[in-house]
């Protein structure tokens, strides 16, 4: 048969690969970039005989995982960087245990926060917890390395990592596909306290032994063919890894540069030997690496006694690559033109002046929230209720948009979670009304502890949970309270407002805010009760819902302004819904965006806007 | 072969990664080494979308270097000018006039720049622009939802895109719905055709 070869986005890639590395039990929480992994799986996991979930939340993935890798069958675990820090308490301490079956937690690193919260370097994890880290720098390559770290993951008995970034995540490229392996679904648990359980008497040579696997790993990195010099050179040496070495290659090509090129995919732990040997063959060497300098750390401490003679160049020094955000062949061009004395070959600075010249005026398009979008409902009614004085701790996900005026909602943003345990010390030291903004997926991912506190502390805060009913931002993956599960089947429906009450919350109440009257009535009350209330305002996200309706063929009814109209433009100032526009001084409703939602009918002060209201 | 770089520029919603992929698709099937980027996630929600595609043995990143386009392929007036960086004198740009007003313009009184100063700031670029208008063939190939594929047949139009005509033709039809399929190539034909009386004229 003739070697298939296929476009595929990296993180289709890393699926294909679970697939070629007989991999049985697949957990994930969804997170941008690393979200197709998941999807892509559970498109065809019972179709391929294996498991997938949607865990609650990255914890619970990687515990159900291990729990499987333990059992001696092969698993593996997606999540985005952040999505690490959460799993974080149990990786840190499976390292000690070990696992079974082949174990891989694959961390997609976002540089340049394109779709998160911070920018950290998930290769510090593997620094941190001593596990080996592999770094793969396009999709052929993030599919052979999920295959591989399967392997080493058994081989050694440690998880691994398999650290992308947005631009190996979501870059496509062809890929030739390797054999599949059918996946060994059936484990066994073989008791073994001294392995498995981790008190201290145990964990202690525990340590010992992490240890002693990681100066193996350090070997198998010394031989690896994905820390290889793929380009001999006399001018100057490069050392590179991920999407930071597709940049490196460019911009030496670009600059002319007779330059050497050692390329590593497997980060963690360093192959010593081989970096020095390349070192000593160079006067400078060049660091090309994306975030933090993990590697420009590690080598020049290596260097100190085994390449003292050779001037290494990275981003400690900050005159050369920029330590914060994504690189790019320009910055690396640059950085190498200054390092090397060599001119650039394109004239940039007549580019980026003539560029400036044409962006000056040019209007700004950031992401805002869609058309009929329910949250534009909830935070028209909240901001309505709350007005200026109440503060607004918010939370990760689309409702994150609620900050974009005229809407002004969301004054701290931190993690998954966080509005809720934040609004109680925010309440605690303003004495101000304070209601936390949290989506339905990340309710059930982080806030449940938070609402207990609430509770047991009797800090009286409101709790809004704006519930779409999906995971939206991520690509409506399903959750604990759609009732279906990653498998594709039915699962148990479990409600925000049962949890809520289970905590022990006295106040709750689920509204739809399309019905603004109502749903401010309920808010203002939630504002008044003595502890805290928790209010549901429970609505689909309107692209899962339009989907829905377009699969039955119900078309959308767009809402239309008449002749009532005074101009007053209240609802382009209350709502800034991409759907109504100004035409000639007047405003116009879009009938190629409108959904028909009828918030605009409920807001306008002169009932002139037509066409059905939840009201 | 020399690297051959294509930036679609688009709102989000507007089918720019579909024709990326759509691009993407047909190199593979040519035999051709080829990188998509694309972003997703937060990036998507309306927001300006740019996704890039390069073609060639030499290419190993997905992103483009400034002034290194051959083609912007621009959905919409204003993100054709948001992207006009990666162009020099050699870039054709190609740019959909059918407008989406930014929220911005409405609840700031703003008005949606003119075309003539949207060519104008082409022009400090390039001179080689065609404008078309998608949105019109995208209606009379019977969906509006099409114009994606107007411009990717209006691209192929240009003869300059080193893809057999053939290939982008199978690529589309794998990654639209079976329904839609024929609506689908109609839009292609017509882009394509408008590109090549553009030509000649």
């Amino acid at each position: 048969m003739p070697e298939k070869r296929v476009l595929l986005l990296g993180n289709e890639a890393i699926a294909r690969g679970i697939l070629e590395a007989g991999v049985s039990v697949v957990t994930t929480y969804p997170g941008t970039p690393a979200s197709e992994i998941g999807d892509s799986i559970s498109e065809i996991a019972s179709e391929a005989g294996l498991y997938m979930e949607y865990s609650v939340n990255e914890m619970v993935a990687v515990e159900v995982a291990a729990g499987a890798a333990n059992s001696g069958v092969r698993s593996l675990t997606a999540m985005k960087h952040v999505g690490l820090n959460v799993a974080a308490d149990f990786v840190m301490t499976l390292a000690y245990t070990g696992v079974r079956g082949g174990y891989v937690i694959v961390t997609a690193d976002d540089p340049e926060c394109y779709s998160s919260q911070n920018e950290q370097d998930n290769r510090f994890y593997a620094l941190l917890s001593n596990l080996p880290c592999l770094e793969p720098s396009d999709p052929q390559e993030a599919k052979d390395m999920t295959v591989s770290a399967i392997e080493i993951s058994e081989k050694l008995e440690l998880p691994v990592l398999l650290r992308t970034t947005t631009r190996v995540s979501h870059t496509r490229g062809p890929v030739t596909y390797g054999n599949l392996e059918k996946a060994k679904s059936q484990g066994q648990f073989i008791r073994d306290l001294k392995r498995l359980n981790m008190v201290p008497a145990f964990s202690r040579p525990k340590h010992t032994v992490l240890l002693r696997q990681a100066a193996k790993a350090k070997e198998i990195s010394e031989t690896s063919p994905y820390n290889k010099v793929v380009r001999k050179g006399t001018e100057i040496g490069i050392i590179s890894s991920s999407s930071a070495y597709n940049y490196a290659v460019e911009a030496a090509d670009l600059l002319n540069l007779d330059a050497g090129i050692l390329k590593l995919g497997m980060t963690h732990p360093l192959p010593e030997r081989k970096i020095i040997d390349f070192l000593n063959q160079y006067d400078k060497a060049v660091i090309v690496e994306e975030l933090e300098p993990f590697l420009e750390m590690q080598i020049k401490a290596m260097a100190k006694d085994h390449a003292p003679n050779v001037k290494i160049y990275g981003k400690m020094d900050t005159e050369f690559f920029p330590r914060e955000g994504e690189l790019s062949t320009r910055l690396v061009g640059e950085g190498l033109a200054k390092i090397t004395a060599k001119p650039m070959p394109i004239d940039i600075r007549k580019i980026d002046e003539k560029y400036a010249e044409t962006k000056k005026d040019l209007p700004s398009r950031p992401p805002i929230l869609c058309a009929g979008c329910p949250h534009r409902a909830s935070f028209y009614v909240i901001r309505k209720v709350g007005g200026d004085k109440t503060l607004y701790p918010t939370d990760i996900g689309c409702y994150a948009l609620g900050i974009s005026p005229p809407l002004n909602v969301g004054d701290l943003m931190i993690c998954m979670g966080a509005s809720v345990g934040t609004a109680q010390g925010i309440r605690k030291a303003t004495g101000k009304d304070t209601i936390a903004i949290i989506g339905d997926s990340t309710f059930f991912h982080a806030a449940i502890p938070g609402l207990v506190n609430a509770v047991y502390n009797n800090s009286k805060i409101v709790v809004a949970v704006l519930d779409n009913q999906t995971t939206a931002m991520t690509g409506h993956q399903p959750h604990p309270g759609t009732g279906l599960t990653g498998m594709g089947s039915p699962g148990e429906k479990v409600l925000v407002e049962k949890v809520a009450e289970g905590c022990g919350t006295k106040y709750v109440k689920v509204v739809d805010p399309f019905k603004t009257r109502e749903a401010s009535a309920v808010l203002k009350e939630a504002l008044k009760q003595p502890g805290p209330s928790v209010v549901v305002f429970r609505s689909p996200c309107t692209l899962m819902d339009l989907r829905e309706k377009r699969r039955r063929g119900i078309k959308a009814t767009p809402a239309k302004i008449t002749d009532k109209c005074t101009n007053c433009m209240a609802c382009i100032k209350l709502l800034a819904c991409p759907a109504i526009g100004v035409e000639e001084g007047k405003a116009v409703i879009n009938d190629a965006f409108c959904t028909g939602c009828g918030l605009c009918i409920s807001v306008c002060p002169y009932g002139a806007i037509q066409g059905s209201c939840a009201e | 072969m020399k690297e051959f770089n294509i930036v679609l520029a688009g709102v989000g919603g507007q089918g720019t990664l579909l024709a990326a992929e759509a691009l993407g698709t047909a190199a593979v099937k040519d035999g051709l080494n080829v990188r998509v980027s694309e972003i997703h996630g937060m990036a998507q929600r309306g927001g300006a979308v740019v996704t890039t595609v390069r073609i060639g043995d030499t290419v190993h990143a997905s992103t483009v270097f400034e002034g290194r386009a051959d083609v912007l392929l621009g959905f919409e007036p204003i993100e054709t000018v948001r992207n006009l960086k990666y162009c020099s004198e050699k870039t054709l740009v190609i740019m959909n006039t059918e407008k989406i007003p930014p929220t911005e313009l409405a609840s700031k009184n703003l008005k949606y720049p003119s075309i003539e100063k949207i060519a104008r700031d082409i022009g400090l670029f390039t001179k080689k622009i065609a404008q078309i208008d998608a949105a019109e063939l995208a209606r009379k190939a019977g969906n509006s939802l099409t114009q994606n594929v107007v411009l990717l047949g209006a691209l192929a139009g240009t003869g300059i895109l080193p893809l057999k005509k053939q290939s982008l033709i199978k690529a589309i039809g794998e990654l639209v719905p079976a329904k839609y399929a024929e609506i689908n190539l109609k839009a292609f034909e017509l882009g394509r055709h408008s590109m090549e009386k553009g030509k000649e004229a």
